[in-house]
């Protein structure tokens, strides 16, 4: 049999109803509690109870905007900082031992600190979802800035391309790849960046949302939320992805 | 005076021994001139030289009389691999040695059309390096190379990665389209055959030294069944001999 494309994801699906179907009769038949094991239904139900009565919106909204600016400011700073690092030798002696050590610490040990110096809410959400998101983005840049094939450089060279023109015109262009595969990582990490950060200092949110759940027992919700989350990753993924393929039709096109 | 007058050049990469040894070498204007030797006898290093992209340590290069310093319009240079930007089209690709200046005229863009139309390329304008076979992207480099109507090509090896038809009709290509604008040219090769049948000259380089320079006495222009005639294999077998015996 050959698997095609649309085969393959029936075969998806199937799996998926297989697993929840297995899920719902194990939970039902093993008196396990609801406590523990919510059954997919009692799941399914929280879930549009939240979405119908409106109680999960702004959790959802909150969370979004974070990671929307977390990773924005994140990228920015990661992308320039990247090619200034990557066009001035200096510039990356001087900072690079500060970037690692940045990066070695974990950002969600610094969160209690966040919360000292910008308060509860918003903005120590923001700021750990950003400092995860910059390390991707930095790391790429530099590196494939400094990728440029050699004959390329040499053709600008050539033509008496000026700095900036090289920059613009070659070595971004170039970069480009991998560049976006940084930023693929990044939009994954500043979903974890944005929930676990609301898991300490937030009382919006959908990582504030699962701690409360938690408190009030009511297990269901906390994997409504869970579905929520999983389907917000699948979005900004596919929302990345085909930024990238857009992107890079003109390098991967062949026919 | 000759068009391009190298004088006693010598160079050498810090830290290794030199590359390029006293090298004097004269090139008339219009002439086609090919230097062979073996991988890394210093032919691609003295290229290099004649472009300004490396400076002589001892002796001098001129063009016209003028002292090579650095790399400008009046060279155009193809190298061992095409070297296309794949993010432009061909067409772009074509025209960036003058969008590097500044924006491409109606007049400019037209030039490029036709350079691409005589080498056969005119349905591919608007697609993309990618797209291309390897024959393909290798014409798009010489488009490139000749847009700004250079009076001097030098070519690194251009054709060595295509198969024995691709390359034979290029370096018809190539013949025809330095003949047209009198180009003078600079072709280093490792490929003997190649050399003969497209120089006017052969020169023989060895370890940084040029040994033998070999004037090739087949009729112009060249066609295809002269590579079988008994004239050009003679002058194969006499660049051979010369490479031979500069390494025994």
């Amino acid at each position: 049999m050959k698997l095609t494309a649309a085969r393959t994801q029936r075969c998806s699906w199937a799996l998926l109803l297989v697993v929840l179907a297995a899920w719902e009769l194990a939970s039902r038949g093993s008196g396990v509690s609801a406590l523990v094991l919510p059954a997919p239904s009692a799941v399914m139900k929280s879930l549009w109870m939240g979405l119908s009565t409106g109680y999960l919106w702004p959790h959802i909204g909150v969370t979004t905007l974070e990671l929307v600016l977390g990773l924005c400011a994140g990228c920015l700073i990661g992308f320039v900082s990247g090619v200034a690092m990557a066009e001035s030798a200096l510039l990356q002696r001087v900072l690079k031992p500060y970037v690692v050590i940045s990066q070695v610490i974990p950002k969600l040990a610094l969160a209690p600190l966040f919360i000292v110096w910008f308060g509860f809410g918003m903005t120590p959400t923001v700021v750990i979802t950003a400092l995860i998101c910059f390390f991707p983005l930095m790391e790429n840049t530099v590196t494939s800035l400094q990728q440029v094939d050699p004959q390329r450089l040499e053709l600008f060279r050539m033509l008496g391309a000026t700095r900036r023109q090289t920059l613009l015109r070659l070595k971004l262009p170039s970069a480009l790849p991998v560049i976006l595969a940084g930023l693929r990582v990044a939009v994954v990490l500043a979903l974890v960046g944005a929930v676990v950060g609301e898991f300490i200092g937030a009382s919006q949110g959908l990582g504030a949302l699962i701690i409360a759940s938690q408190g009030m027992m009511d297990t269901p919700l906390m994997f409504a939320v869970l579905v929520v989350i999983a389907a917000l990753g699948l979005l900004l993924y596919q929302i990345t992805h085909a930024v990238e393929k857009r992107l890079l039709m003109p390098y991967t096109r062949i026919s | 005076m000759s068009f391009l007058d190298i004088d006693k050049v010598g160079f050498t990469y810090p830290g290794w021994p030199p590359v390029v040894r006293g090298v004097e070498w004269r090139i008339a204007q219009g002439e086609f001139h090919c230097l062979v030797g073996r991988s890394g006898c210093g032919k691609t290093t003295l290229l290099k030289l004649a472009a300004g992209l490396l400076h002589p340590d001892t002796g001098s290069i001129r063009l016209q009389g003028q002292e090579v310093v650095a790399p400008g319009p009046q060279l155009g240079f193809v190298f061992q691999s095409p070297t296309l930007l794949e993010w432009h089209r061909v067409i772009d690709n074509v025209l960036l040695p003058v969008s590097l200046q500044h924006k491409p005229s109606a007049q400019e863009i037209d030039k490029g059309q036709l350079l691409l139309a005589l080498l056969g390329l005119s349905d591919h304008a608007r697609h993309y390096p990618r797209q291309l076979s390897g024959g393909q992207q290798s014409r798009v480099a010489l488009a490139r190379a000749l847009i700004l109507e250079p009076a001097l090509l030098l070519l690194d090896e251009p054709f060595a990665a295509l198969d024995a038809i691709t390359r034979a009709e290029l370096q018809d290509d190539l013949l025809q389209m330095c003949r047209l604008r009198r180009t003078t040219v600079l072709f280093v090769t490792h490929d003997i055959a190649e050399a003969v049948y497209l120089g006017d000259t052969v020169a023989v380089m060895d370890r940084g030294r040029i040994v033998q320079d070999i004037r090739v006495e087949v009729g112009k222009p060249r066609s295809a069944a002269m590579r079988y005639g008994a004239a050009f294999n003679l002058h194969c077998a006499q660049v051979r001999d010369a490479m031979d015996m500069a390494t025994a």
